[in-house]
Protein backbone atom coordinates (compact mmCIF):
# COMPACT_ATOMS: atom_id res chain seq x y z
CA UNK A 1 0.00 0.00 0.00
CA UNK A 2 0.62 3.61 -0.61
CA UNK A 3 1.80 5.29 2.39
CA UNK A 4 -0.97 6.51 4.60
CA UNK A 5 -2.32 10.50 5.15
CA UNK A 6 -0.99 10.24 8.60
CA UNK A 7 2.46 8.74 7.08
CA UNK A 8 3.26 12.02 5.14
CA UNK A 9 2.10 14.09 7.35
CA UNK A 10 4.72 12.66 10.38
CA UNK A 11 6.94 12.24 7.47
CA UNK A 12 6.98 15.95 6.70
CA UNK A 13 7.42 16.94 10.01
CA UNK A 14 10.33 14.24 10.61
CA UNK A 15 12.36 15.14 7.70
CA UNK A 16 12.52 18.84 8.38
CA UNK A 17 13.07 17.59 12.43
CA UNK A 18 16.82 16.61 11.78
CA UNK A 19 18.82 19.52 10.23
CA UNK A 20 21.30 16.75 8.75
CA UNK A 21 25.54 17.82 8.44
CA UNK A 22 26.65 20.74 6.55
CA UNK A 23 27.10 18.75 3.02
CA UNK A 24 23.23 17.99 3.05
CA UNK A 25 22.31 21.99 3.73
CA UNK A 26 21.70 24.28 0.43
CA UNK A 27 20.59 22.97 -2.57
CA UNK A 28 20.42 19.34 -0.92
CA UNK A 29 18.06 21.10 1.40
CA UNK A 30 15.89 23.27 -0.87
CA UNK A 31 14.78 20.16 -2.92
CA UNK A 32 13.49 18.56 0.33
CA UNK A 33 11.57 21.18 0.77
CA UNK A 34 9.81 21.41 -2.77
CA UNK A 35 9.51 17.58 -2.20
CA UNK A 36 7.91 18.34 1.15
CA UNK A 37 5.65 20.73 0.09
CA UNK A 38 4.69 18.60 -3.08
CA UNK A 39 3.42 15.81 -0.04
CA UNK A 40 1.39 18.67 1.54
CA UNK A 41 -0.43 19.47 -1.63
CA UNK A 42 -0.98 16.08 -2.65
CA UNK A 43 -1.81 15.65 1.63
CA UNK A 44 -4.77 17.95 0.96
CA UNK A 45 -6.22 16.09 -1.51
CA UNK A 46 -5.91 12.99 0.23
CA UNK A 47 -7.57 14.83 3.32
CA UNK A 48 -10.55 16.23 1.21
CA UNK A 49 -11.07 12.49 -0.90
CA UNK A 50 -9.61 9.74 0.93
CA UNK A 51 -12.59 8.32 3.52
CA UNK A 52 -15.25 9.35 0.74
CA UNK A 53 -12.86 7.30 -2.11
CA UNK A 54 -12.29 4.01 0.56
CA UNK A 55 -16.14 3.67 1.51
CA UNK A 56 -16.78 4.00 -2.41
CA UNK A 57 -13.97 1.18 -3.20
CA UNK A 58 -15.27 -0.88 -0.06
CA UNK A 59 -18.53 -0.74 -1.41
CA UNK A 60 -17.69 -1.69 -4.81
CA UNK A 61 -15.92 -4.42 -4.38
CA UNK A 62 -17.86 -6.11 -1.61
CA UNK A 63 -20.84 -6.10 -4.42
CA UNK A 64 -18.11 -7.55 -6.70
CA UNK A 65 -17.79 -10.52 -4.52
CA UNK A 66 -21.01 -10.82 -3.40
CA UNK A 67 -22.52 -11.31 -7.35
CA UNK A 68 -19.85 -13.40 -7.64
CA UNK A 69 -20.40 -15.70 -4.23
CA UNK A 70 -22.71 -18.57 -4.87
CA UNK A 71 -20.62 -18.84 -8.48
CA UNK A 72 -17.51 -19.25 -6.98
CA UNK A 73 -18.59 -20.78 -3.81
CA UNK A 74 -17.29 -17.75 -1.90
CA UNK A 75 -17.37 -17.34 2.15
CA UNK A 76 -19.75 -13.70 1.59
CA UNK A 77 -18.59 -12.86 5.40
CA UNK A 78 -16.76 -9.68 4.29
CA UNK A 79 -15.65 -7.73 7.47
CA UNK A 80 -17.44 -4.09 7.57
CA UNK A 81 -16.72 -1.09 9.54
CA UNK A 82 -18.39 1.63 10.88
CA UNK A 83 -15.44 3.65 11.53
CA UNK A 84 -15.07 6.63 9.09
CA UNK A 85 -11.52 6.97 9.86
CA UNK A 86 -8.40 5.75 7.28
CA UNK A 87 -6.93 3.20 9.28
CA UNK A 88 -10.16 1.18 10.20
CA UNK A 89 -11.74 1.64 6.23
CA UNK A 90 -7.86 0.20 4.75
CA UNK A 91 -8.05 -2.37 7.18
CA UNK A 92 -11.37 -3.51 5.73
CA UNK A 93 -10.01 -2.75 2.02
CA UNK A 94 -7.14 -5.47 2.87
CA UNK A 95 -9.57 -7.97 3.46
CA UNK A 96 -11.53 -7.17 0.30
CA UNK A 97 -8.59 -6.68 -2.14
CA UNK A 98 -7.42 -10.24 -0.83
CA UNK A 99 -10.88 -11.45 -1.79
CA UNK A 100 -10.64 -9.89 -5.06
CA UNK A 101 -7.13 -11.00 -6.29
CA UNK A 102 -8.64 -14.65 -5.21
CA UNK A 103 -11.95 -13.92 -7.36
CA UNK A 104 -10.03 -12.57 -10.16
CA UNK A 105 -7.47 -15.47 -10.54
CA UNK A 106 -10.35 -17.79 -10.50
CA UNK A 107 -12.53 -15.90 -12.97
CA UNK A 108 -9.50 -16.00 -15.37
CA UNK A 109 -8.98 -19.74 -14.87
CA UNK A 110 -12.37 -20.06 -15.44
CA UNK A 111 -12.18 -18.02 -18.49
CA UNK A 112 -15.36 -16.25 -17.37
CA UNK A 113 -14.83 -13.01 -19.47
CA UNK A 114 -17.25 -11.04 -19.05
CA UNK A 115 -17.13 -11.10 -15.20
CA UNK A 116 -12.83 -10.99 -15.81
CA UNK A 117 -14.15 -7.53 -18.37
CA UNK A 118 -16.15 -6.08 -15.21
CA UNK A 119 -13.11 -6.75 -12.60
CA UNK A 120 -11.26 -5.00 -14.89
CA UNK A 121 -13.53 -1.57 -15.16
CA UNK A 122 -13.60 -1.89 -11.49
CA UNK A 123 -9.73 -1.46 -11.34
CA UNK A 124 -10.04 1.22 -13.32
CA UNK A 125 -13.05 3.18 -10.72
CA UNK A 126 -10.65 1.72 -7.98
CA UNK A 127 -7.63 3.45 -9.65
CA UNK A 128 -9.77 6.64 -10.22
CA UNK A 129 -10.87 7.13 -6.84
CA UNK A 130 -7.51 7.13 -5.57
CA UNK A 131 -6.10 9.57 -8.11
CA UNK A 132 -3.79 12.43 -6.78
CA UNK A 133 -3.25 15.32 -9.06
CA UNK A 134 0.03 16.84 -9.81
CA UNK A 135 0.03 20.55 -9.67
CA UNK A 136 0.90 22.22 -12.49
CA UNK A 137 4.86 23.24 -12.03
CA UNK A 138 6.71 25.38 -13.99
CA UNK A 139 10.11 23.84 -14.84
CA UNK A 140 12.69 25.43 -13.68
CA UNK B 1 37.05 10.28 11.33
CA UNK B 2 33.71 10.82 11.62
CA UNK B 3 32.27 13.63 8.61
CA UNK B 4 31.76 12.37 5.08
CA UNK B 5 34.37 15.43 3.59
CA UNK B 6 37.39 13.06 5.98
CA UNK B 7 36.38 9.95 4.66
CA UNK B 8 36.31 10.93 1.11
CA UNK B 9 40.33 12.40 2.12
CA UNK B 10 41.42 9.35 3.62
CA UNK B 11 40.44 7.02 1.06
CA UNK B 12 41.33 8.79 -2.44
CA UNK B 13 44.92 9.82 -0.26
CA UNK B 14 45.07 6.30 0.17
CA UNK B 15 43.94 4.75 -3.70
CA UNK B 16 46.00 8.06 -5.63
CA UNK B 17 48.95 7.66 -3.02
CA UNK B 18 49.05 11.62 -2.49
CA UNK B 19 47.64 13.96 -0.23
CA UNK B 20 44.25 14.98 -1.15
CA UNK B 21 41.89 17.41 0.01
CA UNK B 22 38.28 17.44 -0.63
CA UNK B 23 36.24 20.65 -1.15
CA UNK B 24 32.91 22.18 -1.88
CA UNK B 25 31.24 18.89 -0.82
CA UNK B 26 27.47 19.33 -1.61
CA UNK B 27 24.56 16.41 -1.44
CA UNK B 28 22.32 16.72 -5.04
CA UNK B 29 18.69 16.62 -4.85
CA UNK B 30 16.65 13.58 -6.23
CA UNK B 31 18.17 9.98 -7.05
CA UNK B 32 15.69 8.23 -4.34
CA UNK B 33 18.09 4.98 -4.88
CA UNK B 34 21.76 6.63 -4.14
CA UNK B 35 22.97 9.05 -2.26
CA UNK B 36 24.72 11.73 -5.06
CA UNK B 37 27.47 14.30 -4.01
CA UNK B 38 29.60 16.72 -6.00
CA UNK B 39 33.11 17.64 -4.93
CA UNK B 40 36.13 18.84 -5.84
CA UNK B 41 39.31 16.36 -4.96
CA UNK B 42 42.55 18.93 -4.97
CA UNK B 43 46.14 17.32 -5.19
CA UNK B 44 49.56 19.04 -5.83
CA UNK B 45 48.56 18.25 -9.11
CA UNK B 46 45.60 20.70 -9.97
CA UNK B 47 41.54 19.93 -8.99
CA UNK B 48 39.20 17.32 -10.18
CA UNK B 49 35.49 18.11 -10.03
CA UNK B 50 34.09 14.65 -9.51
CA UNK B 51 30.46 12.92 -8.50
CA UNK B 52 30.20 10.42 -5.57
CA UNK B 53 27.62 7.56 -5.62
CA UNK B 54 26.52 5.73 -2.53
CA UNK B 55 24.26 3.70 -1.31
CA UNK B 56 21.98 4.66 1.32
CA UNK B 57 21.27 2.70 4.68
CA UNK B 58 18.22 1.78 2.88
CA UNK B 59 18.17 1.66 -0.99
CA UNK B 60 14.60 2.18 -3.06
CA UNK B 61 16.61 -0.57 -5.96
CA UNK B 62 18.76 -3.35 -4.92
CA UNK B 63 21.26 -3.21 -7.55
CA UNK B 64 24.58 -4.86 -7.99
CA UNK B 65 26.67 -1.57 -7.98
CA UNK B 66 29.73 -2.62 -10.09
CA UNK B 67 27.06 -2.53 -12.88
CA UNK B 68 26.52 0.66 -12.90
CA UNK B 69 30.70 0.92 -13.02
CA UNK B 70 30.64 -1.31 -15.26
CA UNK B 71 27.85 0.41 -17.96
CA UNK B 72 29.84 3.47 -17.51
CA UNK B 73 32.89 1.73 -18.48
CA UNK B 74 31.44 0.74 -21.35
CA UNK B 75 29.45 3.41 -22.56
CA UNK B 76 31.11 6.92 -21.82
CA UNK B 77 33.31 6.68 -25.25
CA UNK B 78 29.98 5.72 -27.10
CA UNK B 79 26.78 8.11 -25.84
CA UNK B 80 26.90 10.88 -23.60
CA UNK B 81 28.07 9.56 -20.19
CA UNK B 82 30.33 10.28 -16.99
CA UNK B 83 33.98 8.43 -17.13
CA UNK B 84 34.31 6.17 -13.87
CA UNK B 85 36.99 6.97 -11.81
CA UNK B 86 37.13 4.34 -8.85
CA UNK B 87 34.13 1.88 -6.99
CA UNK B 88 34.60 0.20 -4.04
CA UNK B 89 31.80 -2.61 -3.77
CA UNK B 90 32.65 -3.14 -0.05
CA UNK B 91 32.41 0.64 1.01
CA UNK B 92 36.38 0.95 2.18
CA UNK B 93 36.58 3.80 4.52
CA UNK B 94 33.01 5.22 3.60
CA UNK B 95 31.53 2.08 5.18
CA UNK B 96 29.02 1.68 2.27
CA UNK B 97 29.13 0.92 -1.46
CA UNK B 98 30.44 3.43 -3.62
CA UNK B 99 31.31 4.79 -6.86
CA UNK B 100 33.47 8.25 -8.04
CA UNK B 101 33.03 9.25 -11.34
CA UNK B 102 34.14 12.21 -13.52
CA UNK B 103 31.56 15.60 -13.28
CA UNK B 104 30.26 16.50 -16.39
CA UNK B 105 29.50 20.74 -16.14
CA UNK B 106 27.07 23.04 -17.30
CA UNK B 107 24.31 21.01 -17.53
CA UNK B 108 20.51 20.78 -15.42
CA UNK B 109 18.66 17.66 -14.63
CA UNK B 110 14.43 18.67 -15.68
CA UNK B 111 12.12 16.95 -13.30
CA UNK B 112 9.79 15.03 -15.82
CA UNK B 113 6.75 16.28 -13.78
CA UNK B 114 6.99 19.81 -14.43
CA UNK B 115 4.98 21.40 -17.32
CA UNK B 116 7.25 21.61 -20.80
CA UNK B 117 10.22 20.46 -19.06
CA UNK B 118 12.20 21.62 -21.72
CA UNK B 119 10.87 24.76 -22.66
CA UNK B 120 11.35 25.52 -26.37
CA UNK B 121 13.92 22.99 -26.26
CA UNK B 122 11.90 20.00 -26.41
CA UNK B 123 12.09 18.73 -30.14
CA UNK B 124 16.13 19.11 -29.86
CA UNK B 125 16.20 17.46 -26.38
CA UNK B 126 13.62 14.26 -27.51
CA UNK B 127 15.96 13.68 -30.95
CA UNK B 128 18.94 13.91 -28.53
CA UNK B 129 17.08 11.49 -26.17
CA UNK B 130 15.48 8.58 -28.27
CA UNK B 131 18.79 8.63 -30.94
CA UNK B 132 20.93 7.89 -27.78
CA UNK B 133 18.86 5.41 -26.60
CA UNK B 134 18.41 3.92 -30.06
CA UNK B 135 22.49 3.66 -29.65
CA UNK B 136 22.22 2.08 -26.29
CA UNK B 137 20.52 -0.51 -28.03
CA UNK B 138 22.49 -0.42 -31.11
CA UNK B 139 25.56 -1.46 -29.75
CA UNK B 140 26.41 -4.87 -29.67
CA UNK B 141 26.97 -6.21 -25.93
CA UNK B 142 28.89 -9.30 -26.46
CA UNK B 143 32.53 -7.09 -26.08
CA UNK B 144 31.43 -4.96 -23.75
CA UNK B 145 32.63 -4.88 -20.09
CA UNK B 146 29.11 -5.38 -19.01
CA UNK B 147 28.56 -9.04 -20.74
CA UNK B 148 30.95 -10.18 -18.09
CA UNK B 149 28.59 -12.41 -17.03
CA UNK B 150 27.20 -13.83 -20.43
CA UNK B 151 24.46 -12.83 -22.29
CA UNK B 152 21.23 -14.14 -21.84
CA UNK B 153 19.01 -15.78 -24.52
CA UNK B 154 16.25 -13.98 -26.31
CA UNK B 155 13.78 -16.25 -25.32
CA UNK B 156 14.32 -15.62 -21.81
CA UNK B 157 14.43 -12.13 -21.74
CA UNK B 158 11.02 -11.29 -20.78
CA UNK B 159 10.32 -13.76 -18.07
CA UNK B 160 13.45 -12.63 -15.97
CA UNK B 161 12.48 -9.43 -15.79
CA UNK B 162 8.38 -10.19 -15.21
CA UNK B 163 9.90 -12.97 -12.42
CA UNK B 164 12.45 -10.62 -11.16
CA UNK B 165 9.60 -7.49 -10.46
CA UNK B 166 6.87 -9.98 -9.27
CA UNK B 167 9.24 -11.08 -6.62
CA UNK B 168 9.98 -7.74 -5.70
CA UNK B 169 6.48 -6.80 -5.49
CA UNK B 170 5.82 -10.14 -3.72
CA UNK B 171 8.19 -9.29 -1.14
CA UNK B 172 7.57 -5.59 -0.23
CA UNK B 173 3.96 -5.40 -0.39
CA UNK B 174 2.18 -3.87 2.58
CA UNK B 175 -1.00 -4.05 1.23
CA UNK B 176 -2.90 -5.91 -1.37
CA UNK B 177 -2.39 -4.78 -5.11
CA UNK B 178 -5.19 -6.31 -7.50
CA UNK B 179 -4.36 -4.06 -10.51
CA UNK B 180 -1.02 -5.11 -10.63
CA UNK B 181 -0.96 -8.32 -9.87
CA UNK B 182 -3.59 -8.75 -12.67
CA UNK B 183 -1.18 -7.17 -14.83
CA UNK B 184 1.68 -9.65 -14.00
CA UNK B 185 -0.98 -12.38 -15.03
CA UNK B 186 -2.01 -10.87 -17.94
CA UNK B 187 1.92 -10.73 -18.81
CA UNK B 188 2.30 -14.30 -18.32
CA UNK B 189 -0.55 -15.33 -20.05
CA UNK B 190 0.89 -13.61 -23.84
CA UNK B 191 4.31 -13.32 -23.73
CA UNK B 192 5.60 -11.32 -25.81
CA UNK B 193 8.04 -12.70 -29.41
CA UNK B 194 11.71 -12.67 -28.43
CA UNK B 195 14.05 -9.76 -29.20
CA UNK B 196 15.93 -9.82 -32.91
CA UNK B 197 19.05 -9.21 -30.94
CA UNK B 198 19.86 -9.00 -26.79
CA UNK B 199 20.93 -5.35 -25.85
CA UNK B 200 22.32 -3.14 -23.65
CA UNK B 201 18.86 -2.00 -21.08
CA UNK B 202 19.90 1.03 -19.28
CA UNK B 203 17.03 0.20 -17.10
CA UNK B 204 15.84 3.50 -16.55
CA UNK B 205 15.89 5.84 -19.29
CA UNK B 206 13.90 8.78 -19.09
CA UNK B 207 13.43 12.40 -18.36
CA UNK B 208 14.88 13.38 -14.79
CA UNK B 209 17.64 10.86 -15.62
CA UNK B 210 19.90 13.28 -17.98
CA UNK B 211 21.63 16.37 -17.94
CA UNK B 212 20.98 18.87 -20.72
CA UNK B 213 22.44 22.52 -21.44
CA UNK B 214 20.49 25.35 -21.89
CA UNK B 215 20.47 24.57 -25.90
CA UNK B 216 18.89 21.58 -25.42
CA UNK B 217 22.09 19.57 -26.02
CA UNK B 218 22.09 16.33 -23.67
CA UNK B 219 25.33 16.17 -21.72
CA UNK B 220 25.33 13.24 -19.56
CA UNK B 221 22.48 10.34 -19.60
CA UNK B 222 23.15 9.26 -15.38
CA UNK B 223 21.53 6.36 -13.19
CA UNK B 224 22.54 3.38 -15.05
CA UNK B 225 22.42 1.40 -11.76
CA UNK B 226 19.04 -0.56 -13.40
CA UNK B 227 21.25 -1.50 -16.27
CA UNK B 228 21.11 -5.11 -17.46
CA UNK B 229 20.93 -7.15 -20.91
CA UNK B 230 17.58 -8.03 -22.54
CA UNK B 231 15.20 -6.99 -25.16
CA UNK B 232 15.20 -3.21 -25.92
CA UNK B 233 11.94 -2.71 -26.03
CA UNK B 234 12.38 -2.79 -22.27
CA UNK B 235 14.18 0.62 -22.44
CA UNK B 236 12.03 2.45 -25.45
CA UNK B 237 8.43 1.37 -23.20
CA UNK B 238 10.00 2.71 -19.62
CA UNK B 239 11.15 5.66 -21.61
CA UNK B 240 7.74 6.20 -23.21
CA UNK B 241 5.65 5.11 -19.93
CA UNK B 242 2.73 7.80 -19.68
CA UNK B 243 4.41 8.34 -16.01
CA UNK B 244 7.20 10.19 -17.32
CA UNK B 245 4.63 13.03 -18.95
CA UNK B 246 1.62 13.76 -17.13
CA UNK B 247 0.94 17.28 -18.75
CA UNK B 248 0.85 16.61 -22.59
CA UNK B 249 -0.43 14.00 -24.42
CA UNK B 250 0.22 14.69 -27.87
CA UNK B 251 3.98 13.65 -27.42
CA UNK B 252 6.31 11.11 -25.36
CA UNK B 253 8.74 12.10 -22.65
CA UNK B 254 6.63 15.48 -22.76
CA UNK B 255 9.48 15.78 -26.08
CA UNK B 256 8.30 14.61 -29.30
CA UNK B 257 4.98 12.85 -30.57
CA UNK B 258 5.38 9.16 -30.22
CA UNK B 259 5.73 7.68 -34.12
CA UNK B 260 8.40 10.15 -34.38
CA UNK B 261 10.27 8.81 -31.12
CA UNK B 262 10.32 5.16 -32.61
CA UNK B 263 11.07 6.38 -36.09
CA UNK B 264 14.29 7.83 -34.42
CA UNK B 265 15.06 4.87 -32.17
CA UNK B 266 14.74 2.43 -35.00
CA UNK B 267 16.77 4.34 -37.08
CA UNK B 268 20.06 5.03 -34.30
CA UNK B 269 19.95 0.94 -33.27
CA UNK B 270 18.81 -0.32 -37.06
CA UNK B 271 16.25 -2.24 -35.10
CA UNK B 272 12.61 -2.22 -36.01
CA UNK B 273 10.40 -1.96 -33.55
CA UNK B 274 7.25 -4.68 -33.16
CA UNK B 275 4.21 -2.83 -32.03
CA UNK B 276 2.86 -5.87 -30.43
CA UNK B 277 6.52 -6.58 -28.58
CA UNK B 278 6.21 -2.62 -27.44
CA UNK B 279 2.58 -3.26 -26.33
CA UNK B 280 3.37 -5.90 -24.08
CA UNK B 281 6.53 -4.39 -22.82
CA UNK B 282 4.66 -0.64 -22.00
CA UNK B 283 2.50 -2.95 -19.72
CA UNK B 284 5.82 -4.20 -18.20
CA UNK B 285 6.74 -1.16 -17.50
CA UNK B 286 3.96 0.27 -15.66
CA UNK B 287 4.12 -3.14 -13.88
CA UNK B 288 8.36 -2.54 -13.03
CA UNK B 289 6.85 0.93 -12.18
CA UNK B 290 4.89 0.26 -9.56
CA UNK B 291 7.33 -3.01 -7.62
CA UNK B 292 9.65 0.07 -7.70
CA UNK B 293 7.14 2.25 -6.29
CA UNK B 294 6.18 -0.23 -3.92
CA UNK B 295 9.75 -0.83 -2.56
CA UNK B 296 10.06 2.87 -2.36
CA UNK B 297 7.14 2.59 -0.03
CA UNK B 298 8.01 -0.21 2.10
CA UNK B 299 11.83 2.16 2.48
CA UNK B 300 10.22 4.90 3.67
CA UNK B 301 8.18 3.41 6.24
CA UNK B 302 11.53 1.03 7.29
CA UNK B 303 13.59 4.57 7.18
CA UNK B 304 11.43 6.22 9.92
CA UNK B 305 9.60 8.36 7.15
CA UNK B 306 12.24 10.76 6.93
CA UNK B 307 13.15 10.64 2.77
CA UNK B 308 10.60 12.84 1.26
CA UNK B 309 11.43 11.46 -2.07
CA UNK B 310 10.62 7.69 -0.97
CA UNK B 311 7.39 9.79 0.00
CA UNK B 312 6.62 11.40 -3.51
CA UNK B 313 7.50 7.31 -4.73
CA UNK B 314 5.71 5.48 -2.75
CA UNK B 315 2.87 7.64 -3.01
CA UNK B 316 1.96 9.71 -6.14
CA UNK B 317 3.89 7.64 -8.49
CA UNK B 318 2.49 4.46 -6.90
CA UNK B 319 -1.56 6.36 -7.91
CA UNK B 320 -0.61 7.37 -11.29
CA UNK B 321 0.47 3.95 -12.09
CA UNK B 322 -2.13 2.19 -10.67
CA UNK B 323 -4.44 4.31 -13.22
CA UNK B 324 -1.96 3.70 -16.34
CA UNK B 325 -1.99 -0.16 -15.29
CA UNK B 326 -5.78 -0.32 -15.52
CA UNK B 327 -6.16 1.55 -18.65
CA UNK B 328 -3.71 -0.34 -20.13
CA UNK B 329 -5.71 -3.66 -19.19
CA UNK B 330 -9.08 -2.46 -20.54
CA UNK B 331 -7.04 -1.10 -23.54
CA UNK B 332 -5.91 -5.16 -23.81
CA UNK B 333 -9.20 -5.89 -23.81
CA UNK B 334 -10.65 -3.50 -25.92
CA UNK B 335 -12.45 -1.87 -23.42
CA UNK B 336 -13.08 1.57 -22.97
Amino acid sequence: MTPSLPDILVGNFMCMADPGPPEQQGEFMAGKVGLVALLSLLAAQEAERGVAARVEENVLIRATLDEAAADYGLNADWPATDALTLGALDSVNATLRKALIGLHEAVEAREDWPRHHAILRLYAKMADLRRLDLPPLPAR
Amino acid sequence: MSGLQERLEAYLSRTWRQPVTVADLSRIPGGASRETYRFVARTGEGSRPLILRRDPPGSLIETDRSLEYLALESFHDRVPAPRPVAMEAEGAELERPFFIMERIEGGTVASPFTVMPYGAHARTVGEAFFGILGKIAGAEPADLPLARDGVPAPETCWSMAVDHWAGVIEADEQHPQPIVRAAIRALRRKPPPPPKAVRVVHGDYRGGNFLHDPNGRILAVLDWEMVHLGDPLEDLAWAIDPLWNPFDATTVAAMIPRDEALAIWSQASGLTVDERALSWWSLFAAVKGQAIWTSAAKEYRDGGFKEPILAVSGWYTARRHDEILAAALLRLEDLQ
